[in-house]
């Protein structure tokens, strides 16, 4: 609850064991909540959550050693790297070949066991900091590892690095991963299903372009929110005039040329900014950046050919309003 | 001046001279400061943790309290204590005016709030990061308490000091509830102001000092330990 109001609201998500879960949403949209939820660091004020068939709670034995969540900020105990690692495997008083275990979850994250664990929490990077966090989940081998945005604010090698071992624990143990980020290129890359989480609801696969509110009365009964360039989104008239538009990625077609006005038609023009393709259908996923809204829109191979789309290329988009839905 | 000088040096002859009367009450002051130290900190913590750590109803009012218990005056609690205690008082029979236990329960009541009240303050100003950290890394409730406490250290040991400062230097409780009993609950600070009383400088400063070692030491002790982190 945050102010009164339920920071999470949908009636239900399931996650296989041993997939990759992307979660993405602009900041405030419950991501983080999500993950302290999925990952038995907070109790819903509503519902339950069922881990291996059985509703399970904070502090439950059931998962109190098996799920694992690595936060936004790498929070490290003042301790040294060693004693950091090393907590979760002492609480646990598992406590065979632990020299050897510190070594090893420290170089899936990249960093030589002789140089760091002596070394105070203080004295690192926000990277390596971020690095020895995620080892210190890794030596305990988790059935479930929630990342938190684990590639923000940090540089490109420890991002890297850190994708490189989530990935890798999954392969090797089957650990079943969600990841928040708002990296959805890797995630799109990587997932085997990816959720789109805005104010606190599930939105379908995280394709879709949402378009928040308020919206003005305009021309021939349709209603509209202007974008910094002068182009206007149209809509048929909102529920609310705060609601928000979602405007379906497989709804918007790409076009090389202005597309003439046709009925319930409307055309944008952007820039492309990314394109990537998604691993489990093949699809590429293009970002267009339309003055400061990014929009994302689902291509075939052919349509990037036949229009020659690539990054930096300005594109045309076209949407039907009938298609546009509210929430 | 000379008075001063004399008293000085007298009172280091006392002390390299083992004085009974002087390590009497050395004893007594350090038998009462542990007694004290160990209940505050034993009730103090928990307490601490549960007002720093949780939200619950009417934790502000609480709050006020604690903070107002901090001034208590010590002849006040002295006076309390020994109504408690009085053969009239409701714990009379238990027997422990003018005894070292009696004094150091009227101790632990002035250490208290301050222990609590530190302690609350080091738990809330820890990141709440740790908590998430904790439970994601496999903490139970008690491992979660054990180990906030441990990375509140610097703050809880620094809250355990001031106690133990506090408990060192009172006059009013020892003099009110131990009574000042020569060989038995005199302490290095009611033997300070009687033997000033009497004009007997050089015992007075021997304590004195006494009580500036034994703070001294404890202090370094303290910095030591915070360095090895």
């Amino acid at each position: 609850m945050y102010r009164g109001q339920p920071v999470l609201r949908f009636d239900r998500i399931e996650i296989p064991t041993g997939s990759i879960v992307g979660v993405i949403g602009p900041n405030g949209s419950g991501k983080s909540t999500f993950l302290k939820l999925a990952g038995f660091v907070e109790k819903p004020t509503a519902g339950e959550i069922v881990y291996n068939g059985r509703p399970a709670a904070p502090f439950a034995p059931e998962v109190r050693h098996k799920v694992s969540l690595m936060p936004q900020e790498p929070f490290l105990m003042k301790r040294t790297v060693l004693n950091n690692v090393a907590y979760g495997l002492k609480i646990r008083k598992d406590l065979d070949r632990l020299e050897t275990r510190i070594q090893t979850a420290l170089s899936w994250v990249g960093l030589d066991a002789k140089e760091f664990v002596k070394r105070p929490s203080y004295a690192l990077s926000g990277g390596e900091a971020q690095r020895v966090a995620l080892a210190a989940r890794l030596i305990l081998k988790p059935e479930v590892l929630l990342l938190d945005e684990p590639t923000a604010s940090i540089d490109a090698l420890s991002a890297q690095l850190i994708k490189d071992a989530a990935l890798k624990a999954r392969s090797e143990w089957g650990t079943t991963l969600i990841i928040a980020s708002h990296d959805w290129q890797w995630l799109y890359g990587v997932c085997d299903r990816v959720v789109h989480l805005v104010r606190g609801r599930l939105m379908g696969t995280g394709r879709e372009n949402i378009i928040f509110g308020p919206w003005e009365p305009g021309a021939n009964g349709l209603w509209g929110k202007v974008l910094s360039d002068g182009q206007r989104i149209l809509v048929q008239k909102p529920p609310e005039v705060l609601s928000a538009a979602v405007i379906d990625h497989a709804a918007i077609v790409p076009a090389e040329r202005p597309l003439p006005k046709a009925n319930n038609h409307v055309s944008l023009t952007g820039l492309i900014t990314r394109l990537a393709l998604e691993k489990a259908s093949g699809d590429i996923i293009g970002s267009v950046l339309v003055a400061n809204l990014p929009f994302t829109a689902t291509l075939t191979e052919s349509e990037v050919h036949e229009h020659g789309l690539y990054p930096g290329r300005r594109v045309h988009l076209l949407y039907d309003i009938t298609s546009v839905r509210w929430f | 001046m000379d008075f001063l000088v004399q008293g000085f040096l007298r009172a280091i002859e006392l002390l390299f001279a083992g004085d009974a009367e002087t390590f009497s009450a050395i004893s007594a002051t350090l038998v009462v400061a542990a007694y004290s130290l160990a209940a505050t900190l034993a009730m103090g913590l928990p307490l601490g943790f549960c007002l720093g750590y949780f939200e619950f109803r009417f934790k502000k009012q609480v709050r006020v309290v604690v903070d107002t218990a901090l001034s208590l005056p010590t002849v006040f609690i002295g006076l309390v204590v020994y109504a408690f205690f009085t053969n009239r008082g409701p714990l009379g029979e238990w027997g422990l005016l003018f005894t070292l236990p009696g004094i150091a329960v009227g101790l632990t009541i002035l250490a208290l709030p301050i222990v609590v009240a530190l302690s609350a303050t080091a738990v809330e100003s820890m990141d709440r990061l740790l908590r998430v950290a904790l439970i994601s890394l496999g903490a139970n409730r008690r491992q979660v308490f054990l180990s906030t406490l441990w990375e509140a250290r610097l703050s809880i040991l620094a809250a355990a000091l001031t106690a133990f400062g506090r408990v060192m230097t009172e006059v009013g409780i020892a003099m009110m509830v131990g009574g000042n009993i020569k060989w038995q609950t005199r302490t290095i600070t009611t033997a300070i102001a009687l033997e000033t009383n009497k004009g007997e400088f050089a015992m007075g400063i021997a304590l004195g000092l006494v009580l500036l070692l034994i703070a001294f030491t404890v202090n370094v002790s303290v910095s030591t330990l915070r360095k090895r982190y």
